[in-house]
């Protein structure tokens, strides 16, 4: 029998013969300009499994056959596991959307005094309980508190995080040092090395330096996430105009090379690593030479990119809430609910960016929770609608006749709930009710919502066995890092 | 509160009025005061009904039902309460004002009203001051509710009042006017007794200006 479901919405600029085009041009970049590899590893790896590599320079060139190789070993279909099974995201193409918040703000705007400040300990700790208690973010990423030393913050960063959400929980690292403890301290939390490898509960996103250039934390992040079978968002920035040519075609054109070229380093050394592709194009603006994140044009070339990855057939996060905005406002709002919603029918497994502004550089909790209702928008507009007999209702139209209602029809009564998204923040009553609640604007609202969550929420903490055997795993590690 | 009572107060809450009647039917036969059936029966039911709603937990389509349940306990009782010197249900008269051809909303405030046990006399759209006035004397009404969605409509509503002045009802009569561009201020300003932002103020408004 037909479904009655409605189709999934698809956007997508690329036609068949553009898609082959860019693929086809990515071997000829890296087969013939190559890449530049700055860990001797990443150059071993690929020397073994037949890329041409110069150990002096570091450049590698990879031929087409090894691409195709490693493209075919790469998993379609694998988990972000959470600490709460329940709360695991499966990622294989075309399926469910979920969605993450943005990487390591180091500025938040203060939730009272709207001014912009550094992220402190405080901050983090809050940022992730209002993270955990949104059921519209599934996902959640780092974020570092500036008190934190700077070597070591990313080990602080995760402690706090297991403990603060039982959620699947997304890294960022800064170092090759700290890299292989955080994986320690995740294998502790899951049991061991194996359930760890079995059911992640830890993933992470690392980028290369555009154009083309892997540098040692890039390469050590694919090896040790191939290692570990850790999810790798294979993040690939380049900016058009500056890191990136400067037409839309050109730089994804670079970004898909790039992406290819993590493929064959990761799978060169561990066939099979579960990696995520994550087109994150980026213009700079060549009036004042910033980056720009909320722009229409990013958001147009990061859905073809998310075209790449089903043409590769493999998982992919694509931005969904991004801005330039300096604070959750007007700009912020509508950047966010345009960027989200793009990226939400482009069909990427993950939409990535809730609360950030200036790209990922500020958090704000208000914006956190607006774009909580942005992406519970985002899934009710994929899930779409029932179409069907009984839904129809064409004999609750003959009982109603020309000029009658609806309002007490039994038809009304048996479908009055569950075909509708009902938004929390939004205000939809009269003038005269608005007033009576005091005046509030969709941004103060927002605030009192997290305000609230702040007060009432309680995240499932870690066993009190873990929790102490994580505090001695983190007091090794800082005394070996200071070795 | 007998069991009876208290299944009947459920499927009132659930829209169930064949039940609803049944149990009010077999209640009296087993010689529950009509009283009781009333207040712990029904509208103790709606209240319940009432208090949902207002939380957010029921739809409007839900209390409609609901109140279609309530009444039809309520018909079984009728003549009863009759002999036992209940008073009657205040009337209300509803309509669009003149020019104004739009009744979705005023329709929803008379079926809200109605399961609030109030006695609608619905004279539907463009209805011209002058018939309005006829109506609330003839029918004996205790509120007259006018609806206008347009703002070329509204003035009507100032006539009607001037109208049921003339007539000298408006003593016998409160006013309580509404729709998406009225206000408070302009019921004010017409002389009408009240206005309501939305369906659910219109019955808390009409229940306080009859009490």
């Amino acid at each position: 029998m037909a479904s009655n479901k409605t189709k999934r919405p698809m956007l997508k600029y690329l036609s068949d013969s553009h898609i082959e085009q860019i693929h086809e041009g990515s071997l000829d970049i890296l087969e013939n300009t190559g890449i530049k590899v700055e860990l001797e590893e990443g150059l071993e790896a690929l020397d073994k499994a037949g890329a041409k590599v110069d150990h002096q320079t570091g450049r590698a060139k990879i031929p087409s056959e090894l691409v195709a190789r490693s493209l075919e070993t790469l998993p379609r279909k694998f988990a972000y596991a959470a600490r709460n099974p329940q709360k695991d995201c499966l990622m294989e193409p075309g399926g469910q959307l979920y969605s993450r918040t943005a990487g390591s703000p180091d500025f938040i705007i203060d939730i009272d005094t709207d001014e912009w400040r550094a992220v402190t300990v405080a901050d983090v700790l809050e940022i992730y309980t209002v993270m955990d208690a949104c059921d519209g973010i599934s996902i959640l990423t780092a974020a570092f508190a500036q008190e934190w030393p700077k070597l070591g913050r990313d080990i602080l960063m995760l402690r706090e995080m297991f403990d603060h959400t039982d959620k699947h929980i997304h890294l960022r690292t800064d170092t090759v040092e700290t890299f292989p403890h955080m994986l320690e301290m995740a294998a502790i939390v899951a049991g061991g090395k194996e359930p760890l490898r079995e059911r992640p509960i830890v993933s992470l996103l690392e980028g290369h330096v555009s154009p083309l250039r892997y540098i040692d934390v890039m390469v050590n992040a694919l090896l040790l996430c191939g290692e570990y079978g850790i999810p790798l968002e294979v993040c690939c920035m380049p900016m058009a105009g500056s890191t990136g040519p400067v037409t839309m075609a050109g730089n994804l054109q670079l970004l898909n090379a790039e992406f290819l070229s993590g493929v064959v380093i990761s799978q060169s050394a561990h066939p099979g690593a579960p990696l995520v592709y994550a087109p994150r194009p980026m213009l700079m603006d060549l009036r004042t030479g910033f980056s720009l994140a909320g722009s229409i044009d990013g958001e147009m070339a990061a859905v073809a990119g998310v075209q790449m990855a089903h043409f590769y057939n493999v998982p992919v996060s694509v931005h969904g809430q991004w801005s330039d905005s300096v604070l959750d406002d007007g700009q912020s709002i509508l950047e966010h609910a345009y960027t989200a919603l793009m990226g939400a029918f482009s069909g990427a497994n993950i939409l990535v960016g809730a609360g950030s502004l200036q790209e990922t550089l500020s958090i704000s909790l208000a914006q956190l929770v607006m774009d909580d209702e942005i992406n519970k928008i985002c899934f009710r507009a994929l899930e779409g609608f029932a179409v069907d007999k009984e839904r129809l209702g064409v004999d609750a139209i003959a009982r109603v006749g020309p000029g009658g209602n609806f309002l007490a029809d039994p038809h009304t009564v048996q479908f009055v709930r569950g075909e509708r998204f009902t938004p929390e923040l939004f205000y939809r009553g009269s003038v005269e009710g608005w007033v009576e609640g005091g005046r509030k604007t969709f941004r103060e609202r927002a605030k009192d919502k997290a305000r609230t969550i702040l007060k009432e929420h309680k995240p499932n903490r870690l066993p009190e066995d873990i929790a102490k055997a994580l505090d001695e795993y983190v007091s090794y590690a800082f005394e070996s890092l200071e070795k | 509160m007998s069991n009876i009572l208290e299944k009947m107060q459920e499927d009132l809450y659930n829209g169930r009025a064949e039940e609803v009647e049944a149990a009010a039917q077999k209640a009296l036969d087993k010689g529950t005061p009509v009283q009781e059936i009333l207040n712990e029966g029904l509208i103790a039911g709606m209240d319940v009904v009432g208090r949902d709603f207002r939380a957010g937990d029921l739809f409007i389509p839900e209390v409609l039902i609901a109140a279609k349940a309530m009444h039809a306990g309520l018909e079984v009782l009728r003549p009863l309460l009759a002999e036992s010197g209940v008073p009657a249900q205040a009337k209300v008269v509803v309509g669009t004002v003149a020019g104004d051809l739009h009744d979705i909303g005023k329709n929803l405030v008379a079926m809200m009203l109605q399961g609030a046990g109030f006695e609608i006399v619905d004279l539907g759209t463009d209805v011209s001051p002058e018939k309005f006035v006829e109506t609330v004397r003839a029918e004996g009404a205790e509120l007259l509710g006018m609806s206008a969605l347009l703002t070329t409509t509204m003035p009507s509503m100032k006539s009607t009042v001037e109208a049921l002045t003339e007539a000298g009802l408006r003593d016998e009569v409160k006013v309580i006017i509404g729709g998406a561009p009225v206000t408070a201020s302009f019921a004010e300003q017409i002389g009408a007794d009240a206005y309501a932002a939305d369906a659910a103020a219109a019955v808390d408004t009409a229940r306080s200006l009859v009490a």
